[in-house]
């Protein structure tokens, strides 16, 4: 297969979906991704979101941020409740309304994440995004089984102990028919995503990294640049899969970039020592590759800008 | 507050939240604005360095030269000998290395000379004149700018052709004549009177020019080369020269009999350009200079090319006798030490202990520095430390209606700070006189300049600096052709894709991008604008900063909300 690149010269189209004088902290990176996956979805769509941040950024009721039907779930039933609006929009005949779930990691990864995994087996017709901010940070920043190796939460003060749960991959092995990961430092990344997700049918699963910056210790205007360093450091990978087996990476890690530049930005590794970040470093290198396995291709870093 | 139990809300959601002003959050507001580059900020002339390779970037070069000669009529020259400070704080080196800004000023230059392009026109005239004595660089820059402004202007030369330092002083090949006399012919074209042979001998003559002008620009230059007697006490008759009567007796082609060998002694562009010209007059040239080679005020490339031509470098090191002897002259020298205690600009050699050595040589010539002569103007015009005394933003003397600049008025020795001089002093002048439009030209700070934690490389590829191409050292040795090549136009390309155009907005779109608010709006009637078309949305902007992390930049940034 041929290496595959982001497109820094994709054109990302808005439709004015979106609305400002939303409810999200200054400078929120969910904010900017509901910016652009909503503006890339358009207006004939119907979101579904369960608690979470976002559900406050849609709110507050009888106000909302978005120029859409939204239906707000149970924490536990957004890809449930999606099937069934789809079904019941074929009933009326409407196929040219797009369903759209937003939701967060802990609505996805842990308490959501029977529905979406039965609505996967069935390949039931949405798109679900994933807005990952790595742990419950609504309620106070407790860990999810998204939080990271040896990040701390209000639960797990001394790091947490177990990995990230990898949710691309175990998407991937529903074999849906597109999974793929994004981030806001790359927004013609993510908007050409969603946009390509939305021309497909049949379960579409994006999941998109959203620094929060309270929950992670990051400035108000940070959320970009640890969003960036998350990929140039190869902490999270940005990439593609079709049918569950054609992969493509589409922006590599910047060589001689250490993990360590991106978790010296964050307030939630500063307890870390040098050999915590020795083994995050060996479990980043160790991911890749195994995906370079998965894609069967060298990434070739598309990307090269020096951060100071 | 509970609804009544059998209502329902015929609408459930608005659709909107823009009715609320978010913007009442904030602490810090984003602000448009241009801000100097430090290339600007460190150009002598104040030249808007981004704007101009943002042009040549875009392919149209007649705009880009149009720019610069907006404060510079003779790029060609300056990009050939300009020390070019400019790169010294060049944000890009950053990523790999400065922006080749004097390779693309060369390129420019000598394009608008193929091209014959005609400077802009002199204004309407205000009906005013001005005498301007000294037809180097400093005068013919003030004439240049004070014919754009619509002044009269007469140039009084002491020698037969116009040009000062640029034609007497500067080698053919690292500037060939030819180059300086077609831009200098381009300013004269633009109506400005010129008297050649014709000194201002004295204060007589000086008096009479400030009676017959409105004001009078001194820019004489430094033509008095500084001597070191203790050399000419032990040597022969005409065995110690000064640099410029060498260069002069090389024009004149009186160069034979001074013998084979042949040390010069200094360390500035002067002293480079005396052991190159000998070099290529096929003397054997050494070279003692006070200053160690990192700190020597020649310039890097051409203390390296020196070397690459064979001139024996012996830095760090002053002569301290001579003698005649039967084959010629013997030199006493010894390894020296800067005192780090002498004030700024003084020079206090400490011989080291154990470092003396001899050399041998038929002829010195001492190149250490020249000062100017002002006894036509002393009697009206202050002069400190051997120079002009002028208002470093006007150029005004302590006379009224006189203004001095360029080597009369300084230390500096460039030809760059010659023509910046020459400016600020036709700004200056036309202050003085009252003129409707002319505003005394503000010099900007590196301070106030956008610094290397402002700009966001991220957006940068990596790209290799280009350099000029240079002839081959065996090939130099054989004339005076010019050293330097000029960039091809793909190399010209490539180097103007490297400038980041710091502190103006190019309209890259980033800070409209990354608004989490979507308080960034486009404005297309501000198109083209320093300040790029945007507007902050006031009642949405959370001041965030995003805008301003991302901006690759400096073009916009943050200040703190005060009410």
């Amino acid at each position: 297969m041929e290496p595959f690149h982001a497109e820094p010269n994709y054109i990302i189209e808005e439709a004015p979906v979106f609305s400002s004088g939303h409810n999200a902290c200054p400078g929120c990176g969910e904010a900017l991704a509901v910016r652009y996956v909503l503006n890339s979805m358009g207006p004939k769509t119907v979101a579904v979101i369960p608690p979470s941040c976002i559900a406050i950024i849609s709110g507050p009721q009888p106000y909302s941020s978005m120029r859409i039907p939204v239906y707000q779930t149970t924490l536990e039933a957004s890809a449930a409740s999606a099937a069934g609006i789809r079904r019941a929009l074929v009933r009326q005949g409407k196929d040219d309304v797009n369903v759209l779930v937003i939701a967060g990691d802990g609505g996805t990864y842990d308490i959501g994440f029977q529905a979406l995994s039965g609505a996967a087996e069935r390949n039931e017709d949405m798109v679900y995004v994933c807005l990952d901010n790595e742990g419950y940070m609504n309620t106070g920043a407790q860990k999810s089984s998204s939080t990271p190796y040896l990040a701390y939460t209000t639960s797990t003060p001394g790091g947490k102990p177990n990995d990230k749960k990898d949710i691309a991959e175990i998407m991937a092995a529903h074999r849906v028919p597109y999974v793929a990961t994004a981030t806001v430092g790359y927004p013609e990344d993510l908007a050409r995503k969603v946009a390509k997700a939305k021309e497909m049918r049949g379960l579409r699963f994006i999941v998109v990294l959203t620094p929060c910056l309270d929950g992670w210790g990051v400035p108000d205007d940070g959320a970009v640049r640890v969003s960036r360093l998350a990929v140039q450091t190869g902490f999270f990978p940005l990439y593609e899969v079709e049918e569950g087996e054609r992969y493509a990476i589409n922006v590599g890690p910047t060589p001689g970039w250490p993990v360590e530049r991106y978790l010296e930005t964050q307030r939630r590794y500063r307890h870390l020592t040098a050999d915590q970040v020795a083994a995050i470093q060996a479990h980043v290198d160790h991911k890749w590759s195994l995906l370079h396995a998965r894609a069967k291709v060298e990434c070739v870093p598309m990307f090269q800008g020096a951060e100071i | 507050m509970s609804r009544p139990p059998n209502e329902i809300p015929t609408i459930w959601t608005t659709g909107f939240t823009d009715v609320f002003n978010t913007g009442t959050w904030r602490a810090a507001t984003p602000v448009y604005a241009w801000r100097p580059s430090p290339c600007l900020v460190d150009c002598p002339i104040d030249n808007a360095i981004p704007r101009w390779i943002k042009y040549i970037s875009e392919g149209d070069y007649q705009q880009a030269w149009l720019e610069l000669v907006e404060t510079n009529p003779f790029p060609a020259v300056t990009g050939r000998v300009c020390h070019h400070p400019c790169e010294g704080h060049c944000n890009r080196e950053v990523l790999e290395a400065v922006v080749g800004i004097n390779g693309l000023e060369h390129f420019l230059g000598d394009h608008a000379l193929d091209h014959g392009w005609a400077l802009p026109e002199a204004a309407e005239p205000v009906g005013k004149r001005v005498a301007v004595v000294g037809g180097g660089p400093a005068g013919l820059s003030c004439a240049y700018h004070l014919r754009r402004l619509g002044y009269q202007v007469t140039i009084f030369e002491a020698r037969e052709r116009l040009g000062g330092l640029l034609r007497h002083g500067i080698p053919e090949y690292r500037l060939a004549a030819q180059v300086a006399d077609r831009e200098i012919q381009r300013v004269v074209d633009l109506g400005v009177e010129v008297r050649t042979s014709t000194s201002v001998g004295d204060s007589q003559a000086f008096a009479q020019l400030r009676e017959e002008y409105d004001a009078v620009f001194v820019a004489v230059g430094a033509q008095q080369a500084k001597r070191l007697p203790h050399l000419d006490a032990g040597a022969g008759a005409g065995r110690v020269l000064d640099g410029l009567d060498y260069l002069r007796r090389c024009i004149e082609g009186a160069t034979r009999g001074l013998g084979e060998r042949m040390t010069v002694i200094g360390g500035g562009s002067a002293a480079v350009d005396v052991a190159r010209t000998a070099r290529r007059l096929g003397h054997r040239v050494s070279m003692v200079a006070l200053e160690t080679r990192a700190v020597m005020p020649a310039q890097r490339e051409e203390v390296e090319e020196a070397l690459e031509e064979g001139v024996a470098l012996f830095d760090g090191a002053m002569v301290t006798r001579v003698e005649a002897t039967a084959g010629g002259l013997r030199l006493d020298c010894v390894k020296v030490q800067l005192d780090p205690t002498a004030p700024a600009g003084e020079l206090r050699p400490l011989p080291v202990d154990g470092g003396g050595f001899v050399l041998e040589a038929d002829v010195i010539v001492t190149a250490i520095g020249q000062d100017p002569n002002l006894t036509a103007f002393g009697g009206d015009i202050r002069v400190d430390a051997g120079v002009a005394a002028a208002a470093p933003d006007t150029a005004a003397t302590t006379a009224a209606g006189v203004f001095a600049g360029g080597d009369a008025a300084g230390t500096s020795r460039f030809v760059s700070v010659a023509i910046g001089d020459g400016r600020r002093a036709a700004y200056g002048i036309a202050a003085y006189l009252g003129h409707p439009d002319a505003e005394v030209v503000v010099r900007h700070t590196l301070e106030q300049a956008v610094n290397r934690n402002e700009v966001n490389v991220f957006y940068f590829d990596f790209a290799e600096r280009n350099e000029k191409a240079k002839a081959p050292v065996a090939e130099r040795l054989t004339g005076f052709a010019e050293v330097n090549r000029v960039f091809t136009p793909e190399q010209a390309a490539a180097e103007a894709a490297r400038c980041l155009t710091c502190g103006t907005c190019i309209e890259c779109d980033n800070c409209f991008v990354f608004c989490p608010d979507m308080a960034v709006k486009k404005d297309d009637s501000k198109s083209d604008s320093p300040e790029g078309r945007y507007v902050i949305l006031d009642q949405y902007c959370k001041g965030c900063g995003l805008c301003v992390a991302e901006c690759p930049r400096g073009a916009v940034h943050l200040e703190q909300v005060t009410q």
